[in-house]
């Protein structure tokens, strides 16, 4: 099993000086506003000239913010008529484009959710959306073939078919490729970066870096309970050299935490440089003039932020032994027991491990990691981190949050809880006569945009095989690209890029303070199976994701982890574990 | 004959039980969540713990031995309240229904997934075979022809080089050779898969209008429609066969070379006993010609021992197969299993694994009563 | 019609007799030298018996010395460098290359030897002396303990080896031990089957039933009647063993269950370099015939061993 390394969904206008985030469980009182019709009752007559019938979520037309135990970021949403939406939030979100853009808030029909039961095999297996590609089968383990659905409302996709194959090995990609078997292939290892773009048949497309791989501690443990131990190893690694030598083209050196990219991000003193004297003195100072010995736990697991986990470790594990006199014993670990062990805080020795962003905000990256709530992957918290990102995390005004950022990632390098190591690139390559191939930052590659020279199929190899096609319920990201293809969203990213663009919404405007957004739908817009779209659907999809006890609230796994990602809670929560 | 079949099939029995009960534990063994394992990065306790619950995994797996995050405990007080209420009891009791559960990765049906990639190894296995066969058996005949010869000692190097070449090395250079190397020659062949992208293989139920069907028959039904070659053959599809066979030349190779090995050192051998017996001697000292002496004669008798290690081999090959179906990306058994583990799918590698131990099994007894068929001697032991 | 004993099969006759040992020992020797198979295997085997020996000799590096900053030109995934074919001098010399992470492959390939043969031996002498027991207190107590220790052989024998190895390794945890361990067990069940087998043939015969009237004891008739004769087929079965053996130990490193970094055992290497084939074919090449060679001269060896040693076989 392997997924796409490249696993970050929604990125928002990060120059836009207007980012107003929204505080979990904020005080910001939602202003209701035009009221909705309010008519709920199934029981009235389909006449052509009734009013129509539209949804409204919570059922009793009230708002969910404020109500006991829900910390999430909606308050309620209103189908006002056939072609109108409206979701009132309970803080200004100035992200909302970028949020309701997101894969796993695609469109579903209500009739086809409601026979399907919400979840079972006849919904993640057959997808019904609105795009411009529909499924024709699947044969598992092996391809997904799509083929043009006739009544797309826009333009029909650039090929008339697509494939959709997996291999989880970069050089059998590469093969594939070569031998001219596929048009496209996802995450070439980085050392065949060079042999590809000396192809002249083969075109690399490179990906940018919104991730961050860094060497972890645990401060529980001796000897890492020494600050001055982890500075000293903080300037004992050259971490340009592992960047040079072990990450493709278009990758770079962590200056903080936090990808640059990300407003915010990068406030504060740039990271510790490389200093093998100094670090030396340092550990000394620390009292091991002599160096010590430890482990150096990792997983074999390929990923954006490492793509050659275990080639990196050796590298670490000679600099540590050469500058600084560590004799770190190398670890590998079962993946999944590797995850378990490190969030809970069982890891004795140096850890390595990484994050790809989910959402283009520092709180998904400094948070995460260093927050009030974070896993107990680092040992004891310090309270003047987690302090300021309580407070930029509660801050609107984008200047006031760099402030307080700058003080938290002034903290982290003073604590050193991990070394930030690198911002991992990768890239996508197609044959060089597919035209509109591109690589997307966020995964989402668009096959419908591309033309495979003069061939009937275009064929695209990614890292593994989609668990199930019902993105609410879906986390990998090779799902994720999937479901793309077939399904559409109220926005949508450009295609290669992160801003978001009208999709099956005609436009989604905000009231005053961005705490009330109302979308109008497109018209004439049919799904795969004949059905037609309408507001009741967008209702009807937020709803089943939302409620953990709407009745068909199923899913796959029943997890629906994206929506916590995106709008913090669910409504009606299951009660926390004893 | 009849006493020594029920003997033979009595004596299954606890090894049917054996290997179930030894499958199940090993799973469940495994540390490690599926939801971890689903969730990655992004897992964490609450969800986790919320998917145990909903999934059963909180129940006692064998009497008093409970799974707490992701670690095996042990509860001796509440042996006795869960020596009926377990995880085991309740799988033995979903198999003898024939249910063997859904899988945590895919959602579907383990005898679905099942039906879908073991045909995928049955054919690599038996195009594998066919090829350690037609190579194997020439090759030990040359060698037992000419004992100590040096043609001796390169036909048995030929046939150990392959077995002794790691079968993922192999499976690379070749793929590289005739994928790449030679790439718009006509000696290109696809390095991996089974067909070409975008190729649909009808079912044979609808090819034949048996959508119908259902129960054990439709069950082999579609297992042989999706053993490519069979259904290209029965629905007279030649484009489908061509692009199986192509697929399936250089993964066949590189996994045929071990059975090949074997193959060709047993008719050597057994060829050699036959030639040195007295019968043989007599044929020669009639005049008859060498050659004739050989095939006619000593090669039909000894064809029965290399006869019976063909047929473990094809037991041995359906899961022995993981390494070239990883190389080759074929959707098979093995690689399904490896996955399964990687994911913790409990089902899937509870289920697969099963199965192809009772494969081998059935296969071991088939070539055990066929050997007792054939050779009066072994009956009466 | 005289008493005749039946043949007595000339390798016990030696032991019985007790002299005539050191012949019946050349004689043997001969025999296996004889076969050629089993010349080339052994010459094969002896080359890389002595480079394991003298590895550190050998080896022009440090097997796990990163090059990267302490030699001059030295470039990641550089291929072989040989002064003497052509490699300009300013390159500096590397027979194998360079791997990714700036090591001497060379180097590498020479110590990988010395722990394949290791993992061989070791492996397979775990699997020969539980199976041996299993399989000589199966035959000789018979019945119920009999029939329960082979069900349980035929429940591991059941299981694809690769699988079963696979999961064990899982569960206890990866390292090059545990690897060695679950083939070590996967591999039992065969060993067991020769013993048991060699036990119940021998058990009635007549040689034993004198030593057992002379009131030798049970332990010392399995050791010194029985297991001579089992000797014969455990060599052949165990030098084929250690074949598979050390190629099973490779695949599983190549799967990243088995040797850890950055110890340079030929399978890791090649599963670590099997995405940069591209780039470094020669980080494939040179470990993979290494083991390929290695792995032939037992096959070779055990073949040819066979063939000597095999009394029916007519010379």
């Amino acid at each position: 099993m392997s997924r796409s390394p490249r696993w970050s969904p929604l990125l928002a206008l990060c120059a836009t000086a207007v980012l107003v985030f929204t505080a979990c469980g904020g005080a910001a009182s939602p202003s209701p506003a035009a009221s909705a019709p309010g008519s709920q009752a199934a029981s009235q007559p389909p006449a052509s000239v009734a009013p129509y019938d539209g949804l409204v979520y919570p059922e009793d037309g009230s708002s969910a913010c404020g109500t006991e135990g829900y910390s999430g970021q909606i308050g309620s949403i209103k189908a006002i008529d056939a072609k109108t939406v409206e979701f009132s939030l309970c803080a200004p979100d100035a992200a909302f484009l970028s949020k309701i853009a997101f894969t796993s808030l695609a469109i579903q029909d209500s009739d086809y959710l409601t026979t399907t039961g919400g979840g079972g095999e006849a919904l993640f297996r057959n997808p019904n959306g609105t795009g411009p590609y529909k499924m024709t089968a699947w044969t598992t383990g092996t391809e997904i073939s799509l083929d043009t659905f006739a009544d797309y409302w826009g333009d029909k996709p650039l090929t008339p078919k697509a494939v959709i194959k997996w291999s989880p090995e970069a050089a059998q990609r590469l093969v594939e490729l070569t031998s001219a078997n596929v048009d496209g292939i996802d995450n070439p290892g980085p050392d065949d970066f060079a042999t590809i773009e000396a192809n002249p048949d083969l075109k690399l497309y490179p990906r940018t870096a919104m991730n961050i791989f860094y060497v972890g501690f645990n401060n529980n443990f001796k000897p890492f309970d020494n600050e001055k131990v982890r500075q000293a190893i903080a300037q004992g690694i050259d971490r340009q050299r592992i960047v040079d030598n072990f990450y493709p083209p278009g990758s770079e050196v962590a200056s903080h935490f936090t990808p640059c990219d990300i407003a915010g991000g990068c406030s504060g003193d740039e990271w510790y440089p490389f200093d093998a004297a100094k670090a030396k003195a340092l550990l000394a100072e620390a009292g091991f003039p002599d160096g010590f010995t430890t482990k150096l736990h990792l997983r074999d697991v390929v990923r954006g932020y490492l793509p050659s986990p275990v080639t990196v470790a050796q590298d670490i594990q000679a600099q540590l032994k050469a500058n600084l006199n560590i004799t770190a014993e190398i670890d590998v670990q079962d993946a999944t027991t590797y995850l378990t062990t490190a969030s809970r805080g069982e890891l004795q020795g140096i850890h390595l491990l990484g994050w790809g962003a989910d959402y283009p905000d520092v709180t998904n990256f400094l948070d995460v990691h260093f927050g009030v709530g974070s896993s107990d992957q680092f040992g004891k918290k310090w309270d003047d981190i987690t302090g300021p990102l309580v407070d930029g995390a509660k801050t609107a005004d984008p200047a006031a949050r760099a402030e307080f950022y700058k003080t938290a990632n002034n903290a982290i390098k003073q604590h050193v809880p991990m070394i930030p190591i690198a911002h991992g690139g990768s890239a996508t390559v197609f044959k060089a006569d597919v035209a509109g191939g591109h690589s997307s930052p966020l995964g989402n590659e668009a096959l419908f945009a591309m033309k495979a020279g003069d061939r009937d199929t275009i064929i695209w190899l990614q890292n593994g095989e989609p668990g199930g096609l019902y993105c609410a319920d879906e986390t990998d990201g090779e799902a994720l690209r999937v479901c793309e293809q077939v399904f559409e969203s109220l926005y949508r990213y450009k295609t290669g890029g992160t801003d978001p663009e009208p999709s099956l919404a005609t436009g989604c405007e905000p009231n005053a303070d961005s705490s009330l957004w109302t979308c109008t739908l497109r018209e004439n817009v049919k799904f795969h199976d004949g059905a037609t779209f309408d507001a009741n659907d967008v209702v009807t999809t937020y709803a089943v994701q939302w409620d953990a006890k709407h009745p068909l609230h199923k899913g796959r796994e029943g997890l629906f982890d994206y929506w916590t990602y995106l709008f913090a809670g669910f409504l009606n929560p299951p009660p926390p574990a004893p | 004959m009849t006493r020594f079949l029920i003997r033979r099939l009595l004596l299954s029995i606890p090894v049917l039980i054996g290997i179930v009960f030894v499958v199940f534990a090993l799973a469940r063994i495994i540390p490690g969540d599926p939801c971890v394992a689903a969730l990655g990065e992004r897992a964490n306790p609450k969800t986790c713990a919320e998917y145990s619950r909903a999934h059963g995994l909180d129940k006692a797996i064998v009497p008093g031995f409970f799974r707490v995050d992701g670690k095996i405990e042990l509860r001796v007080a509440d042996i006795p309240a869960t020596l009926t209420a377990n995880q085991f009891v309740d799988y033995v009791g979903s198999v003898v229904k024939g249910d063997f559960g859904t899988s945590s990765k895919f959602g579907l049906p383990v005898t679905d997934l099942l039906l879908q990639r073991l045909p995928a190894t049955v054919e690599l296995a038996l195009y594998a075979l066919l090829f350690a066969i037609v190579v194997g058996i020439p090759l030990g005949i040359i060698s037992a022809y000419r004992r100590n010869s040096i043609v001796d000692v390169g036909t048995m190097m030929f046939a150990n080089l392959g077995v002794s070449t790691p079968v993922f090395v192999l499976g690379l250079v070749l793929a590289y050779l005739f994928a790449i190397t030679f790439k718009d020659t006509p000696l290109a062949l696809p390095p991996s898969g089974r067909l070409a992208a975008g190729v649909a293989v009808i079912p044979l139920a609808k090819v034949w209008g048996l959508e119908g069907l259902g129960g054990p028959l439709r069950l082999i039904l579609d297992f042989a429609s999706n053993i490519y070659t069979f259904n290209a053959i029965v629905t007279f599809n030649f484009s489908l066969l061509a692009d199986t066979f192509r697929h399936m030349i250089l993964p066949a190779l590189a996994l045929g070379t071990i059975p090949l090995a074997i193959i060709a050192r047993m008719t050597r051998s057994s060829l050699l006993d036959e030639l040195g017996l007295d019968y043989i001697r007599t044929a020669r000292a009639k005049g008859l010609r060498d050659r004739n002496v050989v095939m006619r004669h000593g090669f039909r008798n000894a064809l029965l021992p290399v006869v019976t290690v063909i047929g473990l081999q094809l037991g041995g090959l359906f899961g022995g197969a993981v390494l070239t179906e990883t190389v080759f990306n074929l959707a098979g058994v093995g690689r399904a299993v490896t996955e399964a583990i990687a994911s913790r799918d409990y089902a899937v590698i509870q289920g697969f694994t099963l199965v192809i131990a009772v494969g081998f099994v059935i296969v071991n007894l088939i070539v055990d009563i066929s050997y007792a068929y054939l050779d009066p001697r072994v009956r009466l032991a | 019609m005289t008493a005749t004993a039946p043949p007595i099969p000339e390798a016990v006759a030696g032991q019985l007799v007790g002299e005539g040992r050191t012949s019946l020992w050349r004689d043997t020797l001969g025999n296996i030298l004889r076969q050629r198979n089993a010349v080339v295997g052994l010459t094969i085997l002896t080359f890389f018996v002595l480079v394991a020996i003298f590895a550190d000799q050998v080896a022009t590096h440090d097997p796990i010395a990163v090059l990267l900053g302490q030699e001059e030109g030295a470039k990641k995934l550089a291929g072989p460098c040989i002064h003497a074919l052509g490699c300009p001098a300013a390159q500096p010399e590397h027979y194998f290359g360079i791997d990714q992470n700036v090591r001497d492959v060379f180097s590498r390939v020479v110590h990988g030897t010395r722990i394949s043969l290791q993992i061989g031996f070791l492996t397979v002498g775990f699997a020969i002396v539980i199976g041996t027991l299993i399989g000589a207190v199966s035959g000789y107590a018979g019945g119920k303990v009999d029939n329960t220790l082979m069900r349980l052989m035929d429940v591991i024998l059941a299981f694809p080896a690769l699988l079963l190895a696979i999961a064990i390794v899982t569960v206890l945890g990866t390292t090059l031990l545990n690897a060695q361990l679950a083939i070590g067990i996967v591999a039992i069940p065969i060993y067991a089957r020769i013993m048991r087998a060699s036990v119940l043939s021998i058990k009635e015969r007549d040689y034993v039933t004198a030593s057992q009237a002379l009131g030798e004891s049970g332990g010392g008739i399995l050791f010194r009647r029985i297991l001579p004769n089992a000797l014969t087929p455990l060599i052949v079965q165990g030098t084929l063993g250690i074949a598979g053996a050390v190629i099973d130990v490779a695949a599983l490193s190549f799967l990243g269950l088995g040797a850890q970094p950055p110890t340079a055992e030929w399978g890791s290497m090649i599963g670590q370099a099997r995405n940069s084939m591209f780039a470094a074919p020669h980080l494939v090449i040179f470990p993979g015939v290494a083991l390929a060679l290695t792995v032939l001269a037992f096959n070779l060896l055990g073949d040819g061993l066979r063939d000597a040693l095999d009394p029916r076989l007519n010379r």
